[in-house]
């Protein structure tokens, strides 16, 4: 029963594992930016949903406010900070650097407006009802997963059919041949930066009534984000949606195996098996020359 | 135009020396160093510790009890060993502190090398590693230390509330460990049984797969040993997760964050004891004054940092009456020599070991206040 009790706990805490990373993934894999501040997204969501909900407008007004801070956020960081540098021919790291100083600056801002202390969610999904003996599932089990399974579903849509998704793929593979085709890499560039924004608001909401949020919260989102991306294959969006949901299963798991402190141990310990094994990740290309 | 430039670039230069220089503060300023966690998930700590030392130094100053204005250099340790040890080097060489207050066992210990080989006094207020009691003669703890509070909870756990088995979760760092030997050793004294040991690691913010391993466990209670936010995640993803067993942890639980949250009701806590209504004018003066400056009662914690930042006025204060140079072997020196000293809470001394002794209160949380089921008093 243990085993099946911590198989739920573990879909439930890959599939928010897989929402934040798939974000990070598509936003890297077609623009090449590496959007370390997608943590920071996702606190801006989650606190904005926090303080919608406490101020009594809801949880329907709540989520629109972090949808919409979300793509803010994501939208005005591409067009000042990632296209300025990107302009003047800066460098991957200069652009990491840029993006993991906004970071702290988002996290230093929010416990300057919110405070730096815990807060939760509070819902009475949050709680585990009894389904069979020894097993408990909250609703917000079952909401986390059923979230996963929508947006990726629509994620994978978008991607095969629109034409959006047809020229997001296509800039990831040669953002020249973007051009020659008429289109705007700037436009797409943002089109990314949306639908990766929005794909982490479902996790960040979910985490605040879960796990609660405080403002530092955000590095360790990005490093799971990270790891998931890897492990998928860098630009591999089915591949990242994999690996986020192995990487929670895995993390809970471990629980019938080790002790409970390496339990985030074994995340990296994939992801270094990963890096010597299989480079190229779960569903990556290989790109040796 | 050029004559502008010329007297900015003059200006400037003044500026970066002022700051880049120890000692720029006129030789009367006092100031003393503070290693609180300013930023990250401990952050709600430091806004607690500053409040008391702020506070303490608005009465200092107010009083005129030393020859100049009496300041506090902080520098953020996030609550981790590392960035106090960057940030006590600094206030040791750079701003030249005599006196530094600390917090977190972790921090104490990282910082109490530093400390004793600069012979610059550390004080905590906030952590309540034993270990933390042999750190040396520089090294000074205005807080009773955590055996001591496992020593007053869990025979009360065990006669009053008939609880048996017990699983530990802790954090993995030396307090947790701390932790850990001392209720195996005090589990075996009261006969109770310590069934399960949990440790998580200092980033850890998932619980409900420990929680599934406390319930196949089945203890009578569970006992918390983390601090910051991942103690309240704790609580919560085990309330959650259809844990219902008796909850227990100690003083740094009792915090604003952790009493707001609801899953936090029927939690058992120990803390060190204070007389708030105590008639002394110190004490007196102190919950006036803060419970107006920050609109809240003071805790345990404001009362320790305002007292280890009052400590030091009382002993620069009476350095100066003789003459001597306000340094770290001084005061040192002249705490061994006056023996007692008048705090909130009333008159108190320091043990052989340079620690407060007080009196252990268990308490249970109803309707997010604390209140007191019983108080242990060790030094009777």
């Amino acid at each position: 029963m243990l085993a099946l009790q911590l198989t739920i706990t573990g879909l439930q805490t890959g599939a928010l594992y897989a929402l934040t990373a798939v974000g990070f993934s598509l936003i890297f894999g077609s623009t090449r930016i590496f959007h370390f501040a997608h943590g920071a997204t996702f606190i801006i969501a989650a606190y904005l949903f926090y303080f919608v909900n406490v101020s009594g407008y809801g949880m329907i007004l709540g989520a629109i406010a972090a949808t919409a801070g979300a793509i803010i956020f994501g939208l005005l960081l591409n067009r000042f900070v990632y296209v300025p540098i990107q302009r003047d021919e800066g460098s991957f790291f200069t652009i990491f650097v840029a993006s993991f100083g906004i970071g702290i600056v988002v996290q230093n801002v929010i416990g300057m407006v919110f405070g730096r202390g815990f807060v939760t969610v509070q819902t009475p999904l949050s709680f585990s009802v009894e389904i069979m003996e020894g097993l408990y599932v909250s609703p917000l089990a079952w909401i986390s997963m059923l979230c996963a399974a929508i947006s990726f579903s629509l994620l994978w849509y978008f991607l095969k059919y629109s034409q959006m998704g047809k020229a997001l793929r296509a800039l990831s593979d040669n953002p020249e041949l973007v051009r020659v085709f008429g289109m705007n890499p700037r436009f797409i560039s943002a089109c990314a930066f949306t639908i990766g924004s929005i794909l982490v608001v479902p996790a960040a909401i979910i985490s605040g009534a879960t796990s609660g949020l405080n403002p530092a919260m955000g590095h360790h989102v990005m490093l799971i984000s990270l790891a998931a991306t890897i492990v998928g294959g860098i630009g591999s969006v089915a591949g990242t949606l994999m690996a986020g949901l192995a990487l929670g299963l895995a993390e809970s798991l471990a629980l019938l195996y080790v002790d409970s402190q390496w339990t985030e141990a074994v995340t990296f310990a994939i992801l270094f098996l990963f890096i010597i094994v299989r480079p190229s990740g779960l569903l990556g290309r290989s790109a040796a020359h | 135009m050029k004559k502008m430039k010329n007297l900015f670039a003059i200006f400037s230069v003044i500026s970066c020396l002022g700051i880049l220089i120890p000692g720029y503060a006129s030789a009367e300023d006092h100031t003393i160093g503070a290693l609180f966690p300013l930023s990250g998930p401990n952050a709600t700590y430091g806004d607690i510790f500053m409040s008391g030392s702020d506070l303490a130094v608005d009465h200092i100053n107010a009083d005129k009890m030393l020859s100049g204005p009496m300041s506090i250099a902080y520098e953020d340790s996030q609550g981790l060993p590392q960035p106090a040890v960057v940030g006590m080097t600094k206030l040791v060489n750079v701003t030249g502190v005599p006196y530094v207050l600390s917090a977190f066992t972790g921090v104490s210990k990282a910082i109490s090398t530093l400390g004793t080989r600069n012979k610059v006094v550390a004080v905590n207020g906030g952590g309540v590693g034993p270990d933390l009691a042999a750190l040396g003669e520089y090294f000074w703890n205005v807080i009773p230390l955590v055996n001591l509070e496992v020593r007053a909870v869990m025979p009360y756990l065990v006669k009053e509330k008939g609880i048996k088995r017990v699983v530990l979760i802790y954090i993995d760092d030396p307090f947790g460990n701390a932790i850990l030997e001392e209720l195996e050793a005090t589990l075996k004294d009261t006969g109770g049984e310590l069934v399960e040991t949990m440790s998580v690691p200092t980033t850890a913010q998932q619980f409900s797969g420990i929680a599934a391993k406390v319930r196949a466990a089945k203890p009578d209670a569970v006992y918390i040993a983390s601090y910051g936010a991942q103690q309240i995640q704790i609580v919560k993803q085990l309330r959650d997760n259809g844990v219902d067993q008796q909850l227990v942890s100690y003083s740094g639980y009792l915090v604003p964050d952790a009493l707001a949250l609801p899953e936090t009701e029927g939690i058992i806590a120990t803390g060190q004891s204070v007389n708030y209504n105590s008639e002394d004018p110190v004490t007196k003066r102190f919950v006036t004054d803060y419970t107006a400056k920050y609109d809240r009662a003071p805790t345990a914690y404001n009362v320790n940092y305002y007292n280890a930042t009052l400590l030091y006025a009382i002993l620069a204060q009476a350095l100066e009456a003789e003459g001597k140079e306000v340094t770290g072997a001084n005061l040192l020196a002249k705490r061994q020599e006056m023996g007692s000293f008048d705090l909130v809470g009333g008159t108190v001394s320091f043990e052989s070991n340079g620690t407060l002794l007080s009196p252990i209160q268990v308490k249970i949380v109803k309707n997010g206040k604390a209140e007191v089921v019983d108080t242990i008093d060790f030094g009777k």
